[in-house]
């Protein structure tokens, strides 16, 4: 991978509030990167649902986002990593091979109707939405230490 | 008042109000749905919005998004369960959602037809 043209790095404590004035920088710092509006758009969305599944089952007060531009070839790719418990860390390996497998849609559609029944207040919905809506690349890394990274590469 | 009788909700960056729209009625929603749980503020409202759509045999609601900016997987979660409901009613009680959207936001064009395959005829984009 040639080196970005320009990225930003993100860190904060796992408060919900700060969530969206990322999202709102990240998709002010695409749009200017590649002057693309939607694709910028779809990334912030993206990166504002890893972010809320980052606070919402870390494990520790640091949560951590890294996006990069590379405008020649209009790719960019955006990484949440946080701390999980081993729990954590197994349960999200187990979404992401059931979400990564077969169609887009039909997973998205299949994990819309499944959490429709939950009751344990999950949605598990953010990462198939991310598959399907922006048609992303998505790479899981879990460290031995239960550090878990979720990247996302857009075209 | 509209037709179903419930009056406006809202919490944190949302506003969610009801409006008589013809013979059907149109739920508006307003601001930005990011917050951690939307089940509390949605879940409750959808149920009112339902048993009353049923109740008062309304045929259709329309369901505007076009001044809503952002919606998480967990407010997306809540309205697929609204829409679910539908799947369980009788031929004779069933209404349809339409769903108004803005085509200048993105999510809008992606998220919001995907909300027709839950329910066969359930759901309308228009």
């Amino acid at each position: 991978m040639s080196k970005p043209d320009g990225y930003i790095e993100i860190r904060f404590g796992p408060r919900w509030k700060y969530i969206s004035p990322a999202r709102i920088f990240i998709q002010n710092f695409i749009a200017i990167a590649i002057s693309d509006q939607a694709k910028a758009d779809a990334i912030a969305m993206a990166a504002s649902e890893l972010l809320e599944n980052a606070v919402k089952y870390g494990a520790s007060e640091d949560t951590h986002c890294i996006v990069q531009a590379f405008p020649e070839t209009g790719l960019i790719t955006a990484s949440v990593t946080n701390q999980a418990t081993e729990q954590g860390a197994k349960e999200v390996q187990a979404l992401f091979k059931k979400i990564m497998a077969g169609d887009p849609l039909e997973a998205y559609i299949m994990q819309m109707r499944e959490s429709a029944t939950r009751a344990d207040g999950k949605s598990q919905l953010g990462l198939a939405r991310i598959r399907y809506e922006t048609g992303a690349n998505l790479k899981l890394e879990v460290t031995p230490e239960h550090r878990v990274t979720i990247t996302i590469e857009v075209r | 008042m509209n037709k179903l009788g419930i009056e406006a909700v809202a919490q944190d960056k949302v506003k969610v109000e009801l409006v008589d729209n013809g013979a059907g009625v149109m739920v508006k929603f307003v601001g930005d749905i990011d917050m951690e749980d939307p089940s509390i503020l949605l879940d409750p409202l959808f149920e009112k919005i339902h048993s009353g759509m049923v109740s008062k045999k309304i045929p259709e609601i329309t369901a505007d998004f076009r001044g809503l900016n952002f919606l998480n997987s967990s407010g997306i979660k809540a309205i697929a369960k609204w829409i679910m409901k539908l799947a369980m009613l009788p031929a004779d009680q069933k209404y349809v959602i339409k769903i108004a959207h803005n085509k200048a936001i993105t999510w809008q064009v992606t998220s919001l037809p995907t909300l027709t395959f839950l329910v066969p005829g359930a759901v309308k984009i228009e």
